[in-house]
């Protein structure tokens, strides 16, 4: 269990990054590339034990992503009011839009995805480590 | 005529289960609230339009939009993206609002005793 989920766990969170990043490219998203990154955290802490685990993002570190994410999103969201667009708004604020079906393009959908799978990713670790210690 | 006699068989079936079986009331009523709600919702699946049929009521000039221009508006190739986080971003951000309240209230229950 220990070797198989220490040879896994690169490739499911480097698939999660995938996942993530392609978001505007390809099936998947935010929501589930992150998904799929807290899942391999979680694997670490089931296959070792719960402190290697905790090793791996600290539980402060953990709800600061968590807060932090929301809080990119409304940012990003704001930043669209400053560049002249309606709240949350794209194109029509001026983000760069580059060329379609390139990594880098579709402006503000990129930064809110990354946003997004942060947030779920930390929501599933904490939860996790949460309901595991229980009353402590 | 027919509704008349359906009323009477259900009485009498309501009375053979409490007094000759000697169910609950509490467990018949169970279990009629329970038959209830499976009608409604059969019903309500039956009077469902069919899928893909092009009369839908959802086929109109909005998916078409999205579907003709979306990738020009937001240089998104994935569609179910640019609707997701940009034409209805403020559903998304509600979306993650409801995740960050949902560990907030397991938080607060966990650690709170």
């Amino acid at each position: 269990m220990r070797i198989t989920s220490r040879l896994v766990v690169p490739f499911i969170q480097i698939y999660g990054i995938y996942v993530v990043l392609h978001g505007h490219l390809s099936p998947g998203g935010s929501f589930s590339g992150g998904a799929i990154f807290g899942a391999s955290l979680v694997l670490v802490a089931l296959s070792f034990n719960l402190e290697t685990g905790a090793k791996q993002i600290s539980h402060q570190t953990a709800s600061l992503l968590e807060s932090g994410g929301v809080l990119g999103f409304v940012i990003t969201g704001l930043v669209a009011i400053a560049l002249g667009g309606n709240y949350l708004s794209n194109r029509a604020a001026g983000f760069p839009a580059g060329q379609a079906g390139e990594l880098f393009s579709a402006g503000a959908i990129l930064i809110i995805t990354v946003f997004v799978g942060i947030k779920v990713a930390s929501t599933i670790v904490t939860l996790f480590y949460n309901i595991i210690e229980g009353e402590k | 005529m027919i509704y008349f006699l359906f009323a009477i068989i259900f009485v009498i079936l309501t009375l053979f289960l409490r007094f000759f079986i000697g169910v609950e009331p509490r467990i018949i009523l169970t279990f009629y609230l329970l038959g209830l709600i499976i009608f409604l919702f059969s019903f309500t699946v039956a009077e469902m339009p069919t899928f893909g049929s092009p009369v839908n009521p959802a086929f109109n000039e909005v998916p078409q939009r999205y579907l003709e221009s979306g990738v020009a508006e937001t240089g998104a190739i994935n569609i179910v993206s640019s609707i997701i986080i940009d034409y209805r971003a403020f559903d998304t951000l509600g979306e993650a609002t409801v995740l960050f309240v949902a560990i907030a209230a397991v938080i607060a229950t966990i650690k709170a005793h």
